[in-house]
């Protein structure tokens, strides 16, 4: 995956193509609809992924019960008029606990992927600019990093941090840290060597005025596809950390926590306490990861799509 | 009584406290006597389900039903809890003993030719050794149970075959002290180069009772073996296998499945509630000294104040708090007191209305809604703001914990406090707990017998261990004593029913509910039966397994 | 190509050296320490001086880097230590458990393998017609859909339509092969679907690419039959990105492996670690991490030799590694 980024890098300087400056040239409507009309799964994935957010905003105007209380004489109800998705063993309400638990699963996944990244460039492209004892020291922290299994290093973190949202996000931001710097890094150093910089470069602008203007601008392609990639990675692993007991705790709401508990005895009373969750997780993964193969694919459709 | 109607079981309504001098106990008892039918059967392999790996094999240094259960039938202890009332003792290791006429000093008579299971030789020794492990650990060994022991002055070997325990004071209750079933006996040689090493008996168990440990795979399965050198009636089975299951519905889809035989440990009623009905399957759910208090941390502020712990305890509607909790993790128990729940020396219906927020419990005829108002009346003496923070420390991994503070923590917020739940996973409950860093626990309190100096010994006094909230109080710790070197049954009730006045009156932990467990075993597993105590009656050496 | 391998097995020890400093870091910071945890506390309140004896005699009273040198100490000579939870040395600990990890990952492997790569190579065959966009479907989905989501429908399958229960017992490989291969092929499935999923289109998407190529048109004008040159030329080369992406999915597989262990109640190394990190058994959690972390970056290495021995266009471009 390493060797394809600095090539989007290089593409998208070449192209010319800036995404700030083409979403503020006037026409950009006509723009954006073109888009849609050349990549209509990637925009499918964007609505759901926005359908998802407003439904988790306005949570408290859509849902039609209370997700923390239970009716104790509605126990484990199968899907029917009243409760759309049924109930769990407390008499909960589960599409009431999917809307909320999208909070949660949204919230952290957005926030750890966005804290990932933006940690793992700012990493990722000092190390490359700077280069030197640095780099070397910052890529092998990043190597052992990257050779942590994702969730153990979330676990672990998480164990360290306390189960608050802020700290499931901090926790699974972590594990995308290096996965970010690496590709920030690799995205430098090409671009690091081409005309633009060393133009930059030779008319005195300094070194962080040459960050901004020249290098940020063309790492952001690849790293909005990797944001995108991880948003899907980090709920699932969010999910995860919920359904070990690790992270969020009850009574908050949270998709990975509705599926703990006994699958078993579940599977003959109420199978579809452990379904739904993990279709609305599905559901929101599918829809990142459209969006992310759509990015790239305009980008430079001759790259290997996200999903490989 | 069971709101549920799921009570099989009622426990003992009156007993005899022993009398000085005597040999053996005398008890008024309402339990049902097992009888057979058939003859029992010898032979086969009872399949069991734990609900976990035991944490340790060391019984004096655990205090949970995981190890126990592997445990209990691999050791005996000098008296026994009698399988089918828990208010007798019967012989174990000890073959007769008696209380000298001062009441101070107790003699053991040992039985002859008993055999650990790696053939060392049974001696008063290692009853000297095994006491002493309990009452006063060597360094880095802990000890749950130091306090049950804490009336001992010293443990002497007479000779081989007998053990002279003297005591500060005279205590009724001590031979039950001894006949905890932790109190196991172990061997000196094996134990002690183990205790010096710092591993005790983790991993191992040395003991003399009706099973071996044959296997123990962690995760897997622990296997026990008939001990065919056992000094007293050996066993009906030849092996128990038991199942670290964590779930309980895996539990009991495994029991249903007939897979296993038998599970005795479930909290959660719509599990039982499916075990119920099934005609080849025995269910029952009996209450336990277990009870579940809100404690608050009595070092921070404004809890120091009793006003304050006044209007925690009239927030709380008791009967609420079993209706819900009940089913999550077995609370539907209560008391009139701090005894269990039918013990003869609780409280009456009457007394409890004088502990504000305790009339709130069954038939006492309270009002939650004018104790709320009395409530945040009294909070507004203390300058306690509306709105006040209170952060329940709760464990996550447990019910018990966990449901037990959420449903605490809604009520609260009805006298205007904002009440939340901050759960932890064990090791950082726990850490936060013995720091003394938290406001308020609601702790699920597990003391090891239902006698007075037992419970009220463990569960409240500063000493007795349980003391999360580190209130100190002379004056308490002195009644407890004081009816504990009481030999006279009548003024010894008048003790007691004082202690829980002074204590009630103290507010220092909250009673809220009792937990009963449940269990369920097939049909064809028989000889079992439950007493009203989740440890005793577990050394299966009566078990037999019929077809 | 010696220099090259023993730079990179030096680079993968220095790694390692990071992952147990990391790993050590965090165990020792995560609040409510062994002792605690081993003293019962949930039995009675335990007196700080009885803690403080119990972190003395475990050793982790002493100062942290004195900590850290003994354990890497312990560890160059493949010590790891005695499980704080269940009292065996963990190396006796791992090896009991690590049969059935590997079990799990071999089978998912072959699963995924077998049925993804023939996946991927009908797909580009028939590509753009309805075969190939309902895989396109399918696979996609199998991306998205977590894999412990997956094994807990697996389970629900199982037990509504046969009646399955969960093992008590998981047996040995090596006592009864068959028996074992049937217990751990359901957590196998859940875990292999998705690599399957990815296989599947990395191969679909190399094929495609690949029978475009310029020796595929030479071998076709040559006459050669399709079936020849799709199977002979196109995947041979396709065979090296797809050995890539397995060596790369390592570390990916054991994070899927580590949460359906638990769906499943696999008595294996993921189980093991989860319940290690959660009841602060240091040395099991130290101990198994360093082990995965080990396999991962061996997993890199092979795959970096093997692109090194395979793809002669590589050695070349081995000199300007980023």
């Amino acid at each position: 995956m390493t060797d394809i980024i600095p090539n989007a890098a290089a593409a998208g300087a070449r192209a010319g193509f800036h995404p700030a400056v083409a979403l503020t040239q006037p026409g950009r409507v006509r723009r954006l609809l073109g888009l849609v009309r050349r990549q209509p799964l990637g925009a499918l994935g964007a609505i759901v992924i926005i359908v998802m957010a407003l439904a988790a905003i306005f949570a408290p105007y859509i849902a039609p019960f209370d997700p923390t209380v239970g009716d104790p004489a509605s126990l484990y109800q199968s899907p029917n008029a009243t409760y759309w998705l049924g109930t769990d063993g407390f008499g909960r309400d589960i599409l009431s606990r999917l809307i909320y638990g999208a909070r949660v699963s949204l919230v952290i996944g957005f926030g750890a992927s966005l804290l990932g990244v933006i940690v793992g460039t700012v990493i990722g492209i000092t190390s490359g600019y700077i280069g030197g004892w640095f780099d070397t020291i910052s890529q092998r922290v990043v190597d052992a990093m990257l050779a942590f299994p994702m969730l153990l290093l979330a676990l672990a973190l998480a164990a360290v941090l306390g189960s608050s949202v802020r700290n499931v996000i901090v926790a699974l931001a972590m594990p995308i840290v290096p996965r970010a710097a690496r590709i920030a890094r690799a995205s430098t150093i090409v671009l690091k060597s081409t005309t633009f910089i060393e133009a930059s470069r030779a008319i005195g602008c300094s070194n962080l005025r040459t960050i901004v203007h020249h290098i940020l601008p063309n790492t952001f392609a690849p790293l909005l596809v990797i944001a995108t990639a991880y948003l899907g990675l980090a709920i699932v692993q969010e999910a995860a950390l919920d359904y070990l007991g690790a992270g969020i705790q009850e009574p908050q709401p949270s998709w990975g926590l509705m599926m703990s508990g006994s699958a078993t005895s579940l599977a003959l009373v109420a199978p579809w306490i452990v379904l739904f969750p993990g279709l609305a997780i599905s559901l929101v993964v599918l829809a990142s990861n459209l969006l992310g193969d759509a990015i790239r694919d305009v980008l430079d459709p001759k790259l290997q799509r996200t999903s490989v | 009584m069971n709101a549920n109607g799921g009570i099989d079981f009622f426990p003992i309504s009156r007993r005899t406290v022993l009398k000085t001098g005597a040999g053996s106990l005398a008890a008024a008892v309402a339990l049902p006597s097992m009888s057979w039918a058939q003859t029992p059967k010898r032979g086969g392999t009872l399949l069991l389900s734990n609900g976990g790996d035991p944490p340790t094999l060391d019984m004096h240094q655990s205090a949970t039903y995981l190890t126990e259960f592997v445990g209990s039938p691999c050791y005996s202890t000098l008296l026994r809890i009698d399988p089918t009332d828990i208010n007798k003792l019967v012989p174990d290791l000890a073959e007769k003993y008696e209380v000298s006429s001062d009441g101070k000093s107790v003699t053991f008579h040992l039985h002859a030719n008993v055999e650990f299971h790696n053939g060392m030789p049974f001696t008063a020794d290692d009853v000297v050794f095994s006491l002493n492990r309990i009452r006063n650990p060597p360094s880095g060994i802990v000890s749950p149970r130091k306090g049950l022991l804490g009336n001992v002055k010293d443990v002497e070997a007479k000779d081989a075959r007998t053990v002279v325990v003297h005591l500060n004071a005279p205590q009724a209750d001590f031979p039950f002290q001894v006949a905890n079933p932790y109190n196991v006996i172990v061997p000196r040689k094996v134990v002690e180069p183990l205790d010096t090493s710092g591993q005790g008996m983790k991993r191992t168990i040395v003991g003399s009772g009706p099973f071996k440990l044959s296997q123990a795979i962690d995760g897997q399965l622990y296997e026990l073996v008939r001990n065919e050198k056992y000094f007293g009636q050996k066993a009906y089975l030849d092996k128990i296998q038991m199942f670290p299951i964590k779930g309980e519905a895996e539990r009991a889809a495994a029991l249903q499945s007939g897979r296993i035989h038998g599970c005795f440990f479930f909290a959660n009623e719509s599990v039982l509630a499916g075990l119920r009905n099934l005609p080849n399957i025995t269910t029952l759910r009996r209450p336990t000294p277990t009870f579940i208090n809100l404690i608050p941390n009595i070092t921070m502020k404004p809890f120091d104040d009793i006003r304050v712990r006044q209007a925690l305890s009239l927030a709380i509607d008791r009967q609420a708090f079993i209706k819900t909790v009940g089913p999550l993790a077995g609370a539907f128990y209560h008391s009139t007191g701090l005894l269990t729940p039918g013990s003869p020396y609780n409280l009456s219906n009457e007394d409890m209305k004088q502990f504000a927020g305790y009339d709130t419990l069954p038939d006492v005829g309270g009002n939650i809604e004018a104790n709320r108002k009395r409530a945040i009346e009294l909070l507004e003496q203390v300058d306690v703001p509306k709105g006040f923070k209170i952060v329940l420390l709760a464990r996550g991994d447990i019910p018990a914990f966990r449901d037990s503070s959420i449903n605490i923590a809604a009520q609260l917020k009805m006298i205007g406090l904002d009440a939340t739940v901050d759960v932890r996973d064990a090791g950082g409950f726990y850490a936060a707990e013995t720091g003394g860093q938290f406001q308020c626990v609601a702790h699920s309190v597990a003391v090891s017998g239902s006698l007075p100096d037992q419970l009220l010994g463990e569960g409240y006094t500063s000493f007795g261990g349980r003391n999360y909230g580190n209130w100190k109080d002379d004056s308490l710790d002195e009644a407890f004593r004081a009816q504990s070197r009481e030999v006279d049954p009548a003024k010894r009730k008048q003790l007691i029913k004082d202690f829980q006045v002074k204590f009630l009156k103290t507010y220092y932990q909250i009673n809220l509910a009792w937990v009963g467990y449940g269990a369920a075993h097939s049909k064809s597993l028989k000889g079992w039966n439950a007493l009203t105590d989740l440890y005793a009656n577990m050394q299966m050496d009566r078990v037999w397994l019929d077809a | 190509m010696n220099t090259y391998l023993v730079q990179r097995l030096a680079t993968g020890f220095v790694t390692l050296f990071g992952v147990a400093l990391i790993v050590f870091l965090i165990m020792r910071v995560i609040p409510g320490d062994a002792a605690v945890m081993m003293s019962g506390a949930g039995s009675g309140v335990v007196s700080e001086e009885e803690l403080q004896l119990v972190r003395h005699r475990l050793g982790i009273d002493r100062p942290l880097v004195v900590q850290f040198v003994d354990w890497a100490g312990h560890i160059a000579v493949l010590d790891f230590g005695t499980s704080l939870r269940t009292g065996n040395p963990v190396i006796e600990d791992i090896g009991r458990r690590f049969p059935y990890t590997l079990q799990i990952v071999v089978l998912a492997m072959i699963i995924a393998v077998s049925v993804g790569v023939p996946a991927g190579v009908f797909s580009a065959w028939f590509a753009d017609t309805w075969i190939d966009r309902t895989l396109q479907t399918v696979t996609i989905i199998g991306l998205a859909a977590p894999s412990f989501w997956v094994g807990l429908l697996i389970i629900l399958g199982l037990v509504f339509f046969f009646n399955w229960s969960a093992p008590l017992f998981w047996e040995p490989f090596w006592i009864s092969p068959l028996k074992s291969m049937s217990q751990l092929i359901w957590p196998a499935l859940a875990v292999g679907l998705r690599q399957l999923a990815l296989i599947a289109r990395m191969t679909r998407s190399i094929m495609r690419e690949v029978l475009g190529e310029d020796y595929i048109r030479t071998a076709r004008a040559k006459g050669l039959s399709e079936r020849r040159v799709v199977f002979r030329h196109a995947l041979w080369n396709g065979a090296l990105p797809i050995i890539t992406l397995i060596g790369f999915e390592i570390a990916a597989l054991f994070g899927g492996l580590i949460i359906t262990e638990t769906v499943f109640s696999v008595p294996g190394l993921g189980q093991y670690v989860v319940t290690s990190i959660l009841d602060r058994d240091y040395p099991a959690a130290q101990g198994i991490v360093l082990v995965l972390a080990a396999i991962v970056v061996l997993g890199n290495l092979t795959v970096d030799l093997l692109y090194g021995l395979l793809d002669p266009r590589t050695r070349l471009q081995r000199g300007a590694r980023a």
